[in-house]
């Protein structure tokens, strides 16, 4: 199929871009990060052409609907919103340092979905709903900002780590400003907090319109209400008690694994309504 | 009233405890934490499962614990009005308190402000302090908001501000919780959810509710006229549906097709698509033709049963193929004619005058099979289901509110200096957001700066 194919083209791109960016930093040249830059505008562009093509792919086959319906699918758009979500902030914050942490996030994902049956599946009767679009757009946008988040954080704890030992120089050295980190691990957080909440409130939505219940503990259903509450105790603890720096970088890692179990290691781990996510 | 004190400070303690941040991030985890423990033990499971995993012992102190159904257990209950309780409290501490900044803002600038503020920028300027306000009245109102003036002994104070609304925000996002725990709670006291199976043809008037333990008569009937099953060509079920029939008072009064994702509502109660199973076996159409062609009658064929066809014989179907060598669906029936043996033969759907071939008075058709199917139907009435959507409506724009926007304030002060020349001080603060209002105050001062008088 031609879509797979773009996914594996993008692959690659977001391999070759995550190698220009740590070779930026290690090497210290600014021009193999501005062709990283240039790779993930291309992989953007690719993957974005992927998922139109799978999508028209699936109406040939007489199933039509939107890419977003198993794990294959939601890696790539995972992915695809993290590339999306990272260009945004790279050309925001005018520092191509973010690339080599949050890159290698899309990488590895994209890799991960290389392992997956990568097959067009029809659409069991309960995922055939308008729903479905603004669920997964609204979840994946919070998990994509949750991943920049965790990646700006991990900078922030190698800077402020050597900053601690006064030593000067390394590449953290061409990292923005501790103080630059530690807003951005905070306003990630900021645009991810609500779409969260509104990706947990459509698919409350849409689980009272298919079934009568908007919320049954369904192990899905809880980890997004944890990682919600993780979110939720951060923002509290930075606005009102003023934790910046390292307790707030690591709360917002801490968050991220949480959304990183909500995402796959429910579907993987544990049984529940998902669990056709996971198949 | 000698010991008044100690009480009213015990109180105080009681006030700072639930009005505490600590309280809410201390629920917040320990809600969090309960909540993985319930996902990793499975919930409402058989007792036989959980003696596959644990221990007699084991299971004796998870159920002392209600850890087999944790999320309505007593303690997880205490948890959410503990958390309730406490998200009240604090919007009843500091709620007044923002109305008061809100309703009385400051609006002059005077040293203490002014040392107590982030952003602050000097200047002196020649000329006139009325002409000087009123050149950064204009300047303020196009590039912030509309300052008020207020004259002090001699020296002029601007005030501004932006974004009010977000100090309320959290307010918002709190009573938002609040909302959607009554609408919860309405739900779950006078709202019902239950389940029927529904034999196509039949239908009821009562709901078995919690487990079966309860019945809860709808008010009327419904139907089920109709169940209709699709499948993919792999073999997997690509939606299906039912016609249901709602019937008060002997008359149809509302009829639809749902399938999942598109319930029928009456009076408040739900009717979800959500399972089928076939309810008996299957039973063939047969039709009897005379030579000509002309069709005579048609009757049902059960399995095991003969039917008498009158001034023909008797006919039992015996075998079913969905594909009869290559040729589609076929029956096998059997035909007994008074002192005749019993003669065998098959029928095919497609081919309708296939049986002609047997040259006999009659010939019969196979018009296909008949699976008679029942509907399984969630059942639920919720009323406080609307109270929720609000508070969730209510969480977001709250959210936003609080994130998004900040209350951003700005003071100008115009005094005469010793010089002759007018001292100008612009001092700028906001509740969030520093980073931008740092920009947003650098571009101000810079232009107010460089206008002239």
């Amino acid at each position: 199929m031609l879509n797979v194919r773009l996914f594996d083209v993008t692959t690659l791109l977001f391999g070759a871009a995550s190698v220009n960016y740590v070779a930026a930093l290690y090497g210290k040249r600014e021009t193999l990060a501005r062709i990283g830059t240039w790779i993930c505008i291309v992989a953007a562009v690719v993957s974005t052409a992927a998922l139109g093509v799978r999508w028209a792919e699936s109406y040939r086959m007489g199933i039509g609907r939107i890419p977003v319906t198993n794990l294959y699918e939601s890696l790539v758009f995972f992915a695809w919103s993290v590339n999306l979500f990272y260009l945004v902030v790279e050309w925001k914050y005018k520092s191509r340092t973010f690339g080599a942490f949050v890159i290698p996030i899309a990488f590895g994902t994209m890799l991960f979905a290389f392992t997956n049956e990568s097959s067009i599946q029809p659409l069991v009767p309960a995922l055939q709903s308008y729903w479905l679009h603004a669920h997964v757009i609204t979840c994946f946008v919070g998990y994509a900002a949750f991943a920049v988040s965790a990646g700006v954080a991990i900078m922030y704890l190698m800077k402020a780590k050597r900053e601690e030992r006064k030593e000067t120089g390394g590449v953290v050295a061409l990292f923005p400003s501790t103080k630059v980190l530690d807003e951005l691990v905070y306003k990630a957080i900021v645009w991810g907090f609500p779409f969260l909440t509104a990706g947990i409130i459509t698919g409350a939505a849409w689980a009272n319109y298919a079934w009568g219940t908007y919320w049954s503990w369904d192990p899905k259903e809880t980890w997004s209400l944890i990682v919600w509450l993780v979110y939720a105790a951060f923002l509290h603890a930075r606005v009102t008690r003023g934790w910046h720096g390292r307790r707030a970088a690591i709360l917002s890692i801490v968050g991220f694994v949480a959304t990183i179990f909500c995402y796959l290691g429910v579907n993987l781990v544990l049984s529940g309504l998902h669990s056709y996510g996971g198949a | 009233m000698a010991d008044g004190k100690p009480t009213e400070s015990s109180m105080d303690k009681v006030w700072k405890f639930f009005t505490s941040l600590k309280l809410a991030i201390f629920v917040i985890i320990i809600l969090a934490v309960a909540s993985i423990i319930g996902t990793i033990i499975e919930q409402n499971q058989p007792l036989e499962k959980y003696r596959q995993f644990y221990s007699d012992g084991t299971i004796r102190l998870f159920e002392s614990l209600n850890l087999f159904d944790m999320y309505h257990s007593w303690w997880f209950l205490l948890l959410l009005v503990l958390l309730t309780v406490n998200l009240s409290c604090c919007t009843l501490d500091r709620l007044p308190r923002t109305v008061k900044v809100v309703r009385n803002p400051k609006t002059t600038l005077d040293e203490n402000l002014e040392k107590s503020l982030a952003h602050v920028g000097r200047w002196k300027k020649k000329g006139g302090m009325e002409g000087l306000a009123d050149t950064y009245k204009t300047a303020m109102g196009s590039a912030f908001a509309r300052p008020r003036v207020t004259e002090n002994s001699g020296t002029l104070h601007l005030y501004a501000e932006k974004g009010v609304v977000s100090r309320f925000g959290v307010y918002v996002t709190h009573l938002s919780i609040i909302i959607i725990f009554i609408g919860a709670i309405i739900g779950n006291v006078f709202g019902f959810k239950g389940f029927a199976n529904i034999v196509e043809g039949q239908s009821v008037r009562t709901i078995p509710t919690r487990g079966g333990t309860n019945q809860v008569d709808l008010g009327f009937a419904v139907r089920c006229n109709k169940f209709r099953v699709d499948f993919y060509p792999t073999g997997q079920p690509k939606e299906y549906s039912s016609d249901l029939s709602v019937i008060e008072g002997g008359r149809e009064v509302l009829r639809k097709r749902i399938e999942v994702n598109d319930p029928l509502q009456y009076k408040g109660i739900w009717f979800y698509q959500s399972s089928y199973g076939s309810a008996g076996a299957a039973s063939a159409t047969v039709a009897v033709n005379s030579p000509e062609g002309g069709r005579m009658e048609t009757f049902s064929l059960a399995p095991g049963r003969k039917v008498d066809v009158p001034g023909y014989g008797k006919v039992s179907g015996i075998d079913y193929q969905t594909d009869f060598q290559g040729l589609g669906p076929a029956l096998l029936v059997v035909l007994e004619k008074p002192g005749q043996p019993p003669a065998e033969f098959w029928l095919l759907q497609a081919y309708p005058n296939f049986d002609r071939q047997r040259g006999d008075t009659r010939y019969l058709s196979f018009a296909g099979v008949d699976q008679i199917f029942y509907t399984g139907l969630q059942v639920a009435r919720d009323p406080g289901v609307n109270i929720v959507w609000v508070g969730c409506t209510l969480m977001v724009i709250g959210i936003m509110i609080a994130f998004f926007m900040s209350h951003q304030r700005l003071w100008v002060r115009l005094s005469r200096g010793g010089d002759g020349r007018v001292e100008v001080v612009l001092a700028g603060s906001t509740h969030r957001n520093r980073l931008a209002f740092e920009k947003k105050f650098e571009k101000i001062q810079a232009d107010m700066r460089a206008v002239e008088a």
